[in-house]
């Protein structure tokens, strides 16, 4: 039996690292490409700069890289960390934790990729403003991070903590639902937040003068159209550090991994769809700075209507983790 | 590793209850708020028309910060709300930095700093919009746009709390934790004075703005 549990682990983390890796290549490589992409575009469309341009599409391209950063250091300490579990719930753990990072990643390598290309192309349109463009991609495609940063540290959390003492039955399930949770949920957030962060290195180049303003809409938006990501952070911790009675049958731990499921899945349409709205927000923020108050304002109420489908995954997730 | 997910608490008993005080979380806080208290003294001493370099500091950054308010609110109520917007986001900026130093820990790593400082802003929200536009129509709102939508519009602006203070606090927590992870795994001397640098300055920077900025429009959206 112990050496039986000691192959589950390794099954676990094995399947882990891969899951981890395989899926968190997707989102940066995408990225990458739109930002090379827009780079070709911009060194077509004004030449004579072409070395500013080329390094700011190197400098975004490695930004939007770390989200498949975080997924390869996951994946190397699912390989190589020595995990000698007492239960079978590491093994569920690890799984977990691959889960987590390798959904996590994609959202946030995706959408991190555009505000490097919007830059790219607004250094063609406005090369005096290269560094202003450059810094304003910095901070866009740092907060875009944040929903990988938060599977990075569900993914941490699962690895590393000590789950010995909980009751094996629901558990498993619990520490799987924590890591789709956020995994899904970081997806649409950091898709979202990246495009917001695009239309403004677009709406910088097209009016310098506004550029306090629109980091301002953008930093707000991005902001708010993590939220979905951050109730699927929420889930997850719930799950992770609550205990739960031990019961013979499989219906309690089918109820914590379709809460799990429900929280990822219900975060990602609104991520995008708060992305979207802090999108347009941006962009017509740099046109008409007078209105960037009324502006926020629509932006922040459409972003609230749209958030309610994730708060209402967020009320049955909760009603099957406490209720059912 | 063991550290992780563990916080030092002194419990008293009381009553039958236990009251948990996170020992560490205290001690920071009051650190942060001698630090601010110190900045304060020396920036506004001997303030005169010829101002001395802590003074011209003082006097952009409440400034900007009044200008910010002044864009989402109008100028009357900046009047009003300029202070707390200058003190949370000093606050806020200190406790993100105080993690750099060594031995020291950020006080918003622990939910419950964030988690107190957003159930401020939304009393604050709420307060100012039951003043300006009454209670009636303040109540009616949660009607709209069907009188059963009610719990749900209610759990709605409960869900601001959750967010707005999970932000932070996952963020800062989250920063501390690949911080602890990378330096338990390399020994090594770059790697985590760069991670510091970005989760704790930058980060922290950005993030203690977020809160800030997200305190202000909510307050907004409830006067409007």
């Amino acid at each position: 039996m112990e050496t039986e549990i000691q192959t589950f682990v390794k099954i676990a983390a094995y399947c882990g690292a891969g899951i981890a890796m395989g899926l968190g290549a997707m989102g940066a490589a995408i990225g990458e490409g739109y930002t090379a992409a827009q780079a070709n575009l911009a060194i077509s469309r004004n030449s004579g700069i072409s070395g500013d341009i080329f390094k700011n599409m190197l400098v975004g391209q490695a930004v939007a890289e770390s989200a498949s950063i975080f997924a390869l250091v996951i994946g190397i300490l699912l390989l190589f960390l020595d995990a000698s579990a007492i239960n079978i719930l590491k093994a569920a753990a690890l799984a977990g934790a691959g889960l987590c990072m390798g959904f996590g990643a994609i959202g946030s390598g995706i959408g991190s990729g555009y505000p490097g290309g919007q830059a790219c192309s607004g250094i063609s349109r406005q090369p005096m403003l290269s560094s202003r463009l450059t810094t304003n991609m910095l901070i866009g495609s740092a907060v875009c991070q944040t929903p990988a940063i938060f599977s990075m540290v569900v993914a941490l959390m699962l690895i590393f903590m000590d789950f010995g003492e909980m009751a094996v039955n629901p558990t498993w399930a619990a520490l799987i639902g924590a890591g789709l949770s956020t995994g899904l949920a970081a997806i649409g957030s950091g898709y979202g937040g990246g495009i917001a962060a695009g239309a403004s290195c677009e709406g910088v180049a097209r009016q310098p003068l506004s550029v306090s303003n629109v980091t301002t809409t953008m930093l707000v938006g991005q902001a708010v159209a993590q939220t979905p990501s951050i109730f699927g952070l929420l889930v997850s911790f719930i799950l992770m550090f609550r205990t739960f009675p031990e019961t013979g049958s499989l219906g309690p731990a089918i109820a914590l991994l379709g809460a799990g499921l429900c929280m990822g899945f219900g975060g990602i349409g609104p991520g995008i769809g708060n992305g979207m709205a802090a999108e347009g927000a941006v962009r017509w923020v740099a046109r008409n700075t007078a209105k960037a108050g009324d502006l926020m304002r629509t932006m922040l109420v459409g972003q609230a209507v749209s958030q309610s489908t994730a708060i209402y995954a967020m009320v049955v997730s909760l009603v099957l983790i406490f209720v059912v | 590793m063991g550290e992780l997910g563990k916080v030092h608490q002194l419990i008293i008993p009381f009553w039958g209850h236990n009251i948990a005080v996170n020992l560490e979380v205290v001690m920071m806080t009051w650190i942060v708020i001698v630090a601010l208290v110190a900045l304060g003294l020396l920036s506004a001493r001997k303030s005169s028309i010829f101002p001395r370099p802590m003074q011209i500091a003082g006097e952009l950054f409440v400034k900007q910060f009044y200008g910010l308010t002044e864009d989402a609110l109008n100028k009357e109520m900046a009047e009003k709300y300029g202070p707390l917007v200058c003190a949370l986001f000093m606050f806020l900026l200190l406790s993100n930095w105080l993690g750099i130093i060594p031995h020291l820990e950020e006080p918003t790593k622990d939910l419950n700093t964030p988690l107190s400082l957003g159930l401020m802003g939304f009393v604050i929200a709420h307060y100012a919009g039951i003043k300006s536009k009454g209670f009636k129509a303040y109540a009616s709102e949660y009607f709209q746009p069907m009188f059963f939508m009610m719990p749900l519009n209610v759990i709605g602006e409960l869900a601001k709390i959750v967010s707005i203070s999970f932000r932070l606090f996952g963020n800062i927590m989250g920063g501390s934790i690949i911080i602890l992870v990378v330096s338990y795994l390399t020994y090594s001397v770059v790697l985590p004075p760069l991670l510091n640098a970005f989760f704790g300055l930058f980060v922290g920077t950005i993030q203690a703005f977020v809160f800030t900025m997200l305190t202000i429009v909510y307050i907004s959206v409830q006067v409007k």
